[in-house]
């Protein structure tokens, strides 16, 4: 800034954000790809004036002064312009002149993200790398002990059941009856989590829903994918894909009309159907996409005007309490499809769970729990709900099939997990541990976008500005500007690459443990961590 | 020793069957007695046969009876032949090394279980995982698995080289002769089979057509086999060559993982057939969605440059009251037109020179960019100074529109000089004997030397030849001038100076008739002067005190005194005391006396608290407001046909009242025109779009007007340089002679990657990027 310019509170240095760019005047053509590529403008061509004090040796002649003006790169330090640090500058750079380094010390940027009263909003996840998940180990290897197993060799039943598993006793009774039987879906236990058209850009959804038909189709790999809450194409409604297909409904509605109007054209039955109560990511915040979201094409699909705000409320509006919730939405859910559909609810992780699936336990329509957890991502939240609020998954998780365990129903409902799943990479490590502690399947979303997208997001406060439809990879942009950088066969592709890894990874974890079969849900004594106090709440063993 | 007879090594001692360990002893011994031929009444002993080398190259046969344990015959070698007489446990020939192992039975699991060499001949079917992790050393033959009837489910496992003969006769499974999921992990070898299979892994062998060799190798080989075993008859039915199949392990290079459809295929053939054209959402849209690179030209960037010149005002023109173009007189002076530059301030302000050069605060200075980064701003007093010089502009015919001017000060001349210049008469009725109101009357000379205003003076007078002097208007007259004109302006400021209601206020001087007669030296004012009231008044008071003579001097106030600038300065430079907060409570022969009761002596006070207007004269048509004309934003009176301006509107500076008077007859122009009043005035540009950085910042002055119009950075307004067109990095931008000295930069939207570089190099900051047009 200029030296003479008026300071105020806000006004800060390079020193003072989040990410700083480091700029090579050497390497450096000037040639505007940063600035051109730059989606929040942080950066911008600068202005140099470099001044030399020209004295002589041996003071021949008068000392001068020499000015020359260069060009070169500028970093903005308007908190409204701050580098996000999304390193796109240094993936057009030729020359390798340009990269953002995160700050060594607190910022001091997160003090000033609440210009006009307005508190700090963004898309991501929760900045904070760690988790418990990763440092769960699988401790049980059966080697020779007992019949081993061949992660390359043997044939695996990689597959969980979504729906309501009635004990067979029961079953037995019905089927004498010639009652109903609640519909059970043989899945993949891995889920791709809601993500909604207009949250996800038209050739990411549309490359995550080819990608999810080819893995089915191709691969022999039953993968389901939850449309999010942003209603569905119509053509995909119509199309026999959508049974692979889990249409969501959350307090928004959004869409739901549509859907209700293609329920007599559709060719086959959706998966399942999943009623949102809360997201993870951001329990309590509601969801938001912002107008400048809202295009022709998002508007056809949600059944809303174009330019508006769509605000989802954090609660569903005419319900009163989570027992009278789950209840009627269920039933209006098996309804529309003559109950031939598994409907089950998706909370946040929370120390409530319990209370929502001893309801749900006495539900005999309940399809199953999905719990999201505190590590979840989201297209736009609060900062603090996304900070501060919500539940580790792997505790609510654990104390949910406990309890089913207590009651004898853990392989009656089941729950699913979701939340930070391979947040850091090890998405089949964590998914694992988690159908040991006791979920059927796991639910990812962010890992998705980072390995089929190249999503540049971390945890430590990597670009996150899904909100703002300026997603610099076209991933959760509105405008074809943005979103044409992604290529829908790309993403396609490398979902199958994504699902494909993963299914031999999670055989390396489970074919020590002698299991080939059936996923080794709840087998938690395979389970070890070096933290004492977390092996004591869930229950494995403590292992240093 | 009989060399025929075989020598029996029973498995059984005294009703115990011999722990394996001892049999192996007792074997090994009588090899080493030397018996070439034994026979093993075996109990389920563990490995017999293997191991035999101590006969060297001399044979040794080995005939199993009874229950061969398991690993029959396992690191056997070469030396060793091994027939079991009945079928055989697992891991028949496990890690083989050269053995020849007949079985005259079905084996179960595991026969040749990583064999290396030798053979291993069946004449039944074999159980799981046959021929699994089999070697081929290339020091060796290949080894050997014969089959007379069928293999067991994963037969082949990371089968690594070898050969192994199914021939399917009697098999135990006749719809699958290589069982369950065969050859997984194959990485060497050959595997003949005939019969029906089941599948096997296609990843890693593949079908091969038998050679003629290959062929010849087999039946040679099959003669041998159906003799070891004593099923010569078969050889008719196994010799038939179409129903022989070979499989071979796939080269690495081969070894291509499962052939998939490609995605582009899927979504041609599949997503989209199911679908429809255009995929999932080709119903609802027609946009092209082919991809595209991160750096895009044309319609596909996200924002586009813009050279908006001459859009946005200066500060310096922005904050002058009046109006001036400043950056455009330096503009022309950097073109060399310094005439041009010098005469074009007339068409602004009758006095450019006594305003702009002398008794101006130059808001215009205050407000340059350049102060922006403490460089020093472009000295505007040098082109005022200069334009004393400057032409009287020629005079348009006039259009018999006649305005009636009250007030002869720099707001009324303003007035009367823009009217004059836009054709219409302007006639200037005055009370004073001189015009110029508070200029001529009470400026000190040392603020400006009296030639300079009166060569002003002298031009206005030769502009306006219309001027009434001495002329004190009534209510009478104002609405005689309302018939007699078309329009009246009132410009007679303030001339009733506001006063203190306290004892002795006689003995005090009005700081206006103190300054009028001390410009003509009719006032000694003794050694020691208080002016109540410190403001700029005040110190002009004090300045010419101190030129008559005066020695103590001082101004209280009631407050923080308000005066500012060259006034303060100068009246602070004579030595004038400034005091504050004092209160005056009365007035003596002694002085003033403070409320707080201190009498601060005095030969003269001056009382400058500031000057009202007398609004008696105006009719009852305009209203008032707090003492002052009540205006609207054209400077119109509720009588439409009065307008007011200057200080008898609202008290300000110099420019102030000359700016009123040209905004007012612009507005009187436009409705003697037949149109209705407006405002045009372009915003202020915001100065961080201007670059400094190309300029000197050593310059602390100017040393002339050349010198001042090099250092102007032309906020706003493009300076031709030619910056944007050298930085731009894609050669995008241009200049266009639009003629008549009219240009213009554009840039080029197929070349333009919007990098923003224009905007951001340009000194004068006339690029700007906007955001492109949405595109759904």
């Amino acid at each position: 800034m200029s030296a003479n310019a008026k300071i105020t509170p806000s006004t800060l240095s390079i020193k003072d954000l989040p990410w700083q760019i480091a700029w090579s005047q050497e390497k450096c053509t000037l040639c505007g790809q940063c600035t051109a590529v730059c989606p929040v403008n942080a950066i911008e061509a600068g202005v140099f004036r470099k001044r030399i004090v020209d004295v002589d040796i041996n003071a021949d002649r008068q000392p001068g002064n020499v000015y020359k003006v260069y060009h070169g790169i500028r970093q903005r330090t308007d908190p409204a312009y701050h580098c996000v640090g999304c390193g796109m500058c240094a993936m057009v750079c030729p020359n390798d002149a340009i990269m953002p380094y995160h700050s060594d010390e607190a910022e001091k940027l997160k003090f000033h993200l609440n210009q006009g009263g307005q508190p700090e909003r963004r898309g991501g996840r929760r900045n904070a790398p760690s988790g418990v998940l990763d440092q769960i180990k699988f401790l049980r290897i059966s080697m020779l002990t007992d019949p081993a197993l061949d992660a390359g060799r043997h044939e695996f039943e990689m597959r969980t059941l979504l729906g309501r598993i009635l004990p067979p006793e029961q079953n037995m009774e019905i089927v004498r009856q010639r009652g109903w039987i609640p519909p059970v879906r043989e899945i993949y236990p891995l889920i791709i989590g809601g993500m909604s058209f207009g949250a996800l850009s038209p050739p990411m959804w549309e490359g995550l829903q080819m990608g999810v038909a080819y893995l089915n189709e191709e691969m022999g790999m039953p993968v389901r994918i939850s449309t999010g809450e942003g209603g569905c194409p119509p053509r995909l409604l119509r199309s026999r894909f959508l049974r692979y297909v889990i249409l969501q409904i959350a307090s928004g509605y959004f869409g739901w009309d549509e859907i209700i109007h293609a329920i007599p054209e559709m060719k086959v039955d959706p998966c399942a159907i999943e009623i949102k109560y809360g997201q993870g990511a951001k329990p309590g915040d509601g969801g938001l996409l912002m107008w400048h979201k809202v295009n022709e094409l998002i508007s056809a699909i949600r059944g809303v005007p174009m330019g508006v705000s769509l605000p989802s409320p954090p609660t569903h509006q005419t319900k009163y309490s989570i027992e009278e919730a789950v209840a009627k939405m269920i039933q209006s859910m098996y309804m529309a499809w003559g109950f031939r559909v598994p409907v089950y609810p998706k909370i946040s992780a929370t120390s409530t769970a319990l209370a929502v699936l001893n309801n749900l336990t006495r539900n005999p329509y309940a399809a199953g729990l999905a719990i999201d957890g505190e590590d979840g991502g989201t297209g736009a939240a609060y900062n603090v709900s996304m900070d501060h609020m919500g539940h580790p998954v792997a505790s609510c998780l654990r104390d949910c099939y406990l309890n089913l365990v207590h009651l004898g129903q853990q392989n009656e409902i089941p729950l699913f997990a979701g939340g930070g799943i391979g947040k850091n990479g090890n998405l089949a490590a964590n998914a694992a541990a988690l159908i040991m502690l006791g979920a059927s399947g796991v639910q990812v979303g962010k890992y998705v976008m980072q390995a089929a997208a190249g999503c540049v997001g971390s945890e430590t406060q990597r670009c996150n500005i899904c909100n703002i439809g300026q997603c610099p990879k076209g991933i959760t942009a509105q405008d074809p500007r943005l979103y044409r950088r992604l290529d829908a066969d790309d993403v396609a592709q490398r979902l199958v690459d994504m699902f494909v890894a993963f299914d031999t990874e999670l055989r390396k974890i489970v074919a020590p443990l002698g299991r080939s079969t059936s996923l080794p849900i709840g087998m938690s004594d395979a389970l070890g961590i070096g933290d004492k106090a977390a092996a004591d709440r869930l229950g494995i063993k403590y292992v240093v | 020793m009989d060399q025929q007879q075989y020598h029996l090594i029973p498995g059984r001692q005294d009703g115990t069957r011999l722990e394996s360990r001892v049999l192996e002893e007792r074997l090994q011994e009588a090899v080493a007695k030397g018996h070439r031929k034994i026979e093993v009444a075996a109990l389920g002993q563990h490995g017999i046969g293997g191991r035999l080398w101590r006969t060297g190259d001399e044979a040794l046969h080995v005939r199993v009876t009874g229950h061969s344990g398991q690993r029959l015959g396992s690191m056997g070698f070469p030396n060793t032949r091994i027939e079991n007489m009945g079928p055989a446990s697992d891991d028949v020939g496990w890690l083989n090394a050269g053995a020849e192992i007949v079985v005259h039975g079905d084996a179960t699991n595991g026969v040749a279980n990583a064999m290396a060499q030798g053979r291993v001949y069946v004449a039944g079917s074999i159980g799981a995982r046959g021929m699994t992790m089999t070697k081929r050393n290339p020091r060796f033959d290949p080894p050997e698995l014969w089959v007379l009837g069928s293999a067991g489910d994963y037969f082949g496992e990371f089968m690594a080289g070898g050969i192994a003969v199914i021939c399917g006769i009697e098999a135990k499974n006749p719809d699958n002769v290589l069982g369950y999921r065969p050859l997984v992990g194959m990485v060497g070898g050959k595997v003949f089979f005939r019969g029906p299979h089941g599948g096997y892994s296609k990843s890693d062998a593949r079908l091969t057509p038998i050679s003629d060799q290959d062929w010849q190798w087999l039946t040679e080989n099959l003669k041998r086999f159906l003799k070891t075993i004593g099923r010569t008859e078969l050889y008719e039915e196994l010799a038939e060559r179409e129903r022989w199949q070979l499989i071979a392990a796939r080269s690495p290079q081969d070894k291509v993982v499962q052939k998939t459809r490609s995605i582009s295929e899927f979504r041609q053939s599949v997503w989209n057939r199911e679908l429809g054209p255009g995929g999932l959402i080709g119903d609802l849209t027609d946009m092209d969605m082919s991809s595209i690179p991160l750096i895009v030209t044309g319609e596909l960037r996200r924002f586009v440059p813009v050279w908006e010149n001459r859009v946005y005002d200066p500060p310096c023109r922005a904050t002058c009251p009046t109006g001036i173009p400043v950056h455009e007189r330096w503009r022309l002076i950097r073109e060399g037109r310094v005439d041009e530059a010098v005469d074009m301030a007339l068409a602004y302000t009758p006095f450019p020179a006594s305003v702009c050069g002398y008794l101006c605060p130059n808001l215009c200075m205050e407000s340059c960019t350049r102060q922006s980064a403490n460089m020093a701003p472009v000295d505007i007093t040098q082109l005022g100074k200069a334009s004393i010089e400057a032409k009287t502009p020629e005079m348009p015919p006039v259009s018999g529109k006649k305005t009636a001017v009250i007030g002869g000060g720099p707001a009324g001349i303003s007035i009367a000089w823009q009217l004059r210049l836009a054709g219409h008469d302007a006639v200037i009725f005055d009370v004073s004997d001189t015009l110029g109101g508070k200029m001529s009357r009470l400026i000190p000379q040392a603020r400006i030397p009296g030639e300079v205003l009166d060569a002003e003076l002298k031009r206005i007078r030769s502009l306006l030849p219309h001027v009434h002097l001495q002329q004190q208007l009534s209510k009478d007259d104002i609405k005689q001038l309302k018939t007699d004109y078309d329009f009246v302006v009132v410009a007679a400021g303030t001339t009733k100076p506001r006063t203190l209601e306290i004892p002795g206020r006689e003995r005090m001087i009005f700081a206006n008739d103190f300054l009028a007669r001390a410009k003509h030296g009719r006032i000694e004012p003794g050694e020691k002067v208080v002016i109540i009231g410190a403001g700029n008044v005040g110190c002009d008071v004090a300045v010419e005190a101190d030129r008559l003579g005066a020695k103590d001097i001082t101004l209280i106030d009631v407050q923080k005194p308000a005066s500012f600038g060259k006034e303060r300065r100068h009246a602070e430079g004579v030595g004038a005391k400034f005091l504050w907060p004092r209160f005056a409570r009365q007035i003596t022969d002694e002085g003033v006396v403070l409320e707080s009761g201190e009498t601060l002596p005095a030969d003269t006070v001056v009382i400058s608290v500031g000057d009202v207007p007398d609004l008696e004269f105006l009719p009852d048509s305009v209203e008032a407001e707090k003492g002052f004309v009540k205006v609207n934003e054209y400077f119109q009176t509720t009588d439409p046909q009065i307008f007011a301006i200057g200080d008898i509107v609202q008290p300000g500076l110099l420019t102030d009242a000359i700016g009123t008077g040209r905004k007012a007859a612009a507005a009187i122009t436009r409705i003697a025109e037949g149109g209705r009043p407006a405002l045009d005035k372009p915003q202020m540009i915001d100065v961080s779009r201007v670059s400094l950085e190309y300029f000197d910042p050593r310059i602390t002055g100017f040393s002339g007007v050349e010198q001042c119009a090099t250092n102007c950075a032309s906020c706003g307004a493009c300076r031709d340089c030619g910056i944007c067109e050298t930085v731009c990095p894609r050669g995008a931008i241009s200049r266009t002679d639009l003629g008549d000295d009219a240009y213009e930069y554009v840039a080029d939207p197929e070349l333009c990657i919007a990098c923003g570089f224009c905007a951001a190099a340009c000194p004068c900051g006339v690029w700007t990027m906007r955001e492109n047009d949405p595109l759904n």
